[in-house]
């Protein structure tokens, strides 16, 4: 009895320690990085999610953006890159020049990285 | 016999936590479940602003809002009303809070469940409109403006041609703002561009709300980026500024309304056709499609092709 108690605890516990595991879709984010996912929500994702087939060039989506070697634009997926990008606008991009502090675009780079 | 007791209660407690992870679990993918589906229907924002004016015949309010947290920035716009009640009921100058709805795609969007919070004097006397806009047939004033060579035009020097002018600022983030104008001008710069008759007689002009910021250098790299980096196009469509003073007046004219906050523009939006007079000839300021301003902005220009040639051979007589 003692003995299949045992091995339903030590089931139980495994189970309970794989749960999470298989629930945890949305990463844990730092506090810089939610402080970026706001400012990912009020000035990247008007054009970067949904579609806009109003604009002359669709805005790429921003998943996986240091994932690959390369941003969409074809320059190395650097943090300097992107946040020069963020700055001066790229394109049709608008540039965030005056509008982001550093601090705002520092928090923004970390939270496009944890889009996966 | 202690420690089996023991182990029972240890039993108990795990069991009880993987229950409660299992159920955190289900939560979680009921909530997951909740985004999917949010994903396929309207949002709904909360605004607070006040009503700068009516169209009651268009269902519409014109809106002096707070910051919309999640979907837009302070700023002055209409919004159509689908209670035609609640649109006769307020007046400019009303405070009010009201539920942006925003569907999915971000293609359209009203307001419901207006509340007045504040009622204006409407009895008293009814808040002066900041602008009188330039009724059509009403001629546009000539004002100087500098394009994105740094070379000063006129209004007036686009006499005998059919003029598109619009007014954007170059760091607008909002999609459906100005990106979408200009995106809208590139595709009817594009398409006229295969008709040389059409091309020749028409015009386009994009003036910055912005001129602080959005210099000759500025307006030019813009341009580029929506004429696929072709200088050449910038014949047939300037992009300029002026002075603040100037822009006043232009804004007054066309009816525009702006006001700069935290490096941001709040601005309504307008489109306005000039013949080849120089008369106002029509204005977009709700809704439009390309197409439309397309065909409109041909019709006016084949309008003006019977005087043109006429006043062009007068020109050439000795």
């Amino acid at each position: 009895m003692t003995r299949l108690l045992r091995i339903a605890c030590i089931a139980l516990w495994l189970a309970a320690l794989a749960m999470p595991m298989a629930c945890s879709h949305q990463p844990y984010l730092s506090e810089d990085e939610m402080q970026g996912r706001a400012l990912f929500e009020d000035h990247c994702a008007p054009c970067h999610q949904g579609a806009h087939p109003d604009l002359r060039k669709q805005p790429p989506k921003l998943e996986g953006l240091f994932q690959s070697k390369s941003l969409p634009s074809g320059a190395p997926a650097t943090d300097a890159q992107v946040r020069k990008t963020i700055i001066q606008g790229r394109g049709t991009m608008p540039a965030f020049d005056q509008r982001l502090s550093g601090e705002d675009v520092n928090d923004l780079v970390k939270y496009l990285h944890t889009l996966k | 016999m202690i420690g089996s007791q023991l182990k029972v209660v240890l039993a108990m407690v795990i069991v009880l936590m993987s229950g409660l992870a299992i159920v955190g679990c289900k939560n979680e993918n009921k909530n997951l479940q909740r985004q999917a589906l949010e994903k396929h229907e309207n949002k709904r924002y909360n605004l607070r602003g006040q009503v700068v004016a009516k169209d009651a015949a268009a269902s519409e309010i014109t809106v002096q809002h707070d910051e919309i947290p999640g979907f837009m920035a302070a700023m002055t716009m209409p919004y159509k009303v689908k209670d035609q009640a609640t649109v006769q009921e307020v007046e400019p100058g009303d405070k009010i809070a009201a539920d942006v709805v925003v569907v999915n795609d971000g293609s359209d969007y009203w307001l419901e469940d207006v509340r007045i919070t504040e009622e204006s004097g409407r009895k008293s006397k009814s808040p002066a409109l900041p602008v009188h806009r330039l009724n059509v047939g009403e001629h546009v004033p000539n004002l100087p403006l500098v394009n994105q060579d740094g070379r000063t035009i006129h209004l007036d020097d686009f006499k005998g041609k059919a003029l598109l002018v619009t007014f954007i600022y170059t760091r607008c983030p909002l999609p459906n703002f100005c990106p979408r104008l200009s995106s809208q001008f590139a595709k009817i710069h594009d398409d006229l561009a295969k008709t040389p008759d059409d091309y020749r007689k028409t015009h386009l002009l994009t003036i910055t709300f912005d001129p602080k910021y959005d210099t000759a250098p500025v307006l030019r790299k813009y341009g580029l980026a929506y004429l696929d980096d072709d200088p050449s196009g910038f014949g047939y469509w300037d992009f300029a500024f002026t002075t603040p003073g100037d822009l006043r007046k232009l804004a007054d004219a066309f009816g525009l309304m702006y006001f700069e906050h935290d490096n941001q523009i709040s601005h309504t939006m307008n489109i306005v056709l000039i013949a080849p007079d120089g008369a106002v000839a029509n204005y977009w300021s709700q809704e439009w499609t390309t197409a439309e301003l397309e065909g409109t902005l041909r019709r006016q220009a084949g309008s003006a092709a019977a005087a043109a040639p006429a006043r062009a051979s007068r020109r050439r007589t000795p």
